[in-house]
């Protein structure tokens, strides 16, 4: 990218290229990235909207976001088929930066408390990802899965039998209680920790959000800066 | 269109109805009795006449009967059984099939459309087109298979017991119809003791197993059926019919705790950051 004697902007080298340090800035993802992870969050956030006001009436105010309970309905599956694809992408974008490294066994118990109290350093750990953001990925593509699988017999209710139906309704239902949950959480990390969410917009973050946050992907990046 | 006159006892996904308990109505019900069934089909065809549903093309399964199941454009359908009695003789029994009108109806409790499915103060269990969105949540609900999808409106479609016509004073189309007396339209009080006199009749003339079919895991029907052989299953119907456990258990218990978790996941997200505040590297701590 860079050309002798002239240094590019991050967001310029963020169009093709991550892990690599440009001036100031480290290049965390690239657009293809952001991109995927932007289809990803509007496709689920239009099923949110068109899905909870037909869960509960309680969420009903949402369906008056997509025109009504009535589109709502008839959105809501195709919005799903769509972030299905869009899981799909991340998946295969996102999977070979996402096996858990040795040390990182436990983020389902005592690690993710005390991660969540701050009040430990986080060790230096080995890959891009921290454990949680792991957990995270293949939650949502797990769930991702999981409504395709219980939503088609919603979808077409008078071709599948009663039982299965029920037993689809339960389960959708509790795979959208759980995803919430980890989304509100996914969402609340990047607003708790400055500096996140212009990851996923600009592409680069400072050496300093990534020597505190992932000091083992800091240490890998900086290994491979050029000397000056 | 919910009928204006009509007080609503309970609408689908809202907390109360609109009855005030003023005015006394009385439950209504159909009286089904199918020994002096004919099999005739007036009663398909004044149902299809008075609510205006289009001809349904009908289908020859080896049978009399009409159509297989009832449709959204078909909504009373005599079903025909053909069995072989103990002593080798042949049985043909015929029963009124059509929505039941549950005193607890399992579609109004899995409908998510407020106000898509009401039940009105004299028991009538009704489909309001407008609130409808046709998505079949009623039909998993249903322990009679009754709620049908209609391709062209959109909407789910079944007997409305002639509603627009009980709430002007007139008997259901089908009731008017019958030739036989088979049919009978009243209170429920008034057609359960009919339906008691003519099972002990029965009885006494030999149809030792006779019943009257009114459902208590529903709560009872606004439709009671005497059957001449006391096997609900025989004439297609659920021996013991409920609310299915899958919708109790999704609407009870699944969709509270889950409302709950996730108003608490959100305030527990600003209870944390109340407590914690951003997470910053050391040197940005003041």
């Amino acid at each position: 990218m860079s050309t002798v004697g002239r240094v590019d902007r991050p967001i310029v080298v963020a169009r093709n290229r991550d892990n690599v340090i440009v001036a100031d800035e480290i290049v965390r993802h690239r657009f293809a990235t952001r991109l995927i992870h932007w289809a990803v969050a509007l496709t689920f956030f239009i099923a949110l909207f068109s899905g909870m006001p037909i869960w509960t009436p309680i969420f009903g105010w949402m369906a008056s976001l997509v025109g009504g309970l009535e589109a709502a309905r008839v959105i809501h599956p195709y919005a799903g088929v769509a972030f299905f694809i869009a899981s799909i992408f991340q998946f295969v974008h996102w999977l070979p930066d996402m096996h858990f490294e040795e040390d990182q066994k436990g983020w389902f118990g005592p690690k993710l408390i005390s991660y969540m109290r701050w009040d430990q350093e986080p060790a230096v750990e080995g890959g891009k990802y921290n454990g949680g953001q792991k957990m995270l990925f293949f939650a949502v593509n797990l769930a991702a899965l999981g409504f395709l699988l219980t939503g088609i017999p919603m979808w077409f209710p008078l071709q599948f039998p009663t039982l299965l139906r029920e037993i689809c309704i339960i389960l959708h239902d509790i795979i959208f209680i759980l995803i919430f949950i980890a989304i509100v959480g996914h969402i609340y990390l990047t607003i708790a920790e400055p500096g996140t969410f212009r990851a996923m917009m600009r592409g680069s973050v400072t050496r300093r959000w990534a020597r505190f946050h992932h000091p083992g992907w800091y240490e890998d990046v900086s290994r491979e800066e050029p000397r000056k | 269109m919910t009928e204006q006159s009509m007080e609503v006892l309970r609408a689908s996904a809202s907390v109360w109805g609109s009855a005030t308990g003023i005015r006394k109505t009385e439950t209504v019900s159909k009286y089904i009795d199918t020994t002096t069934c004919i099999g005739c089909k007036a009663c398909e065809a004044a149902c299809q006449e008075w609510n205006d549903l289009k001809v349904v093309a009908t289908r020859q399964e080896g049978s009399y009967q009409t159509l297989p199941q009832l449709d959204a454009e078909f909504w009373n359908l005599i079903r025909f059984k053909e069995r072989t009695s103990d002593d080798g003789g042949p049985m043909w029994l015929m029963r009124k099939d059509q929505c039941m009108h549950c005193a607890e109806p399992g579609c109004l409790a899995a409908c998510p459309a407020p106000g898509a499915i009401v039940q009105y103060s004299n028991g009538i269990v009704d489909v309001n087109p407008t609130a409808c969105i046709g998505c079949g949540y009623c039909a998993t609900g249903c322990p009679f298979d009754v709620p049908k999808f209609h391709k062209t409106t959109g909407k789910m479609a079944k007997c409305t017991l002639c509603v627009d016509r009980v709430e002007v004073g007139l008997e259901p189309a089908c009731i008017k119809a019958c030739p036989t007396g088979c049919l009978q339209f009243g209170t429920k009080e008034e057609m359960v003791r009919l339906g008691n006199a003519r099972v002990t009749q029965l009885k006494n003339l030999g149809w030792t197993d006779a019943m009257l079919y009114d459902p208590p895991g529903v709560n009872g029907t606004g439709v009671v059926t005497i059957l001449g052989h006391g096997h609900p299953e025989w004439y297609d119907l659920p021996v013991d019919p409920h609310v299915p456990w899958g919708v109790r258990l999704w609407k009870s218990v699944v969709r509270p705790i889950g409302v709950i978790a996730a108003f608490a996941a959100i305030l527990g997200s600003f209870v944390h950051y109340t407590r914690y505040g951003p997470k910053v590297p050391p040197e940005d701590r003041t």
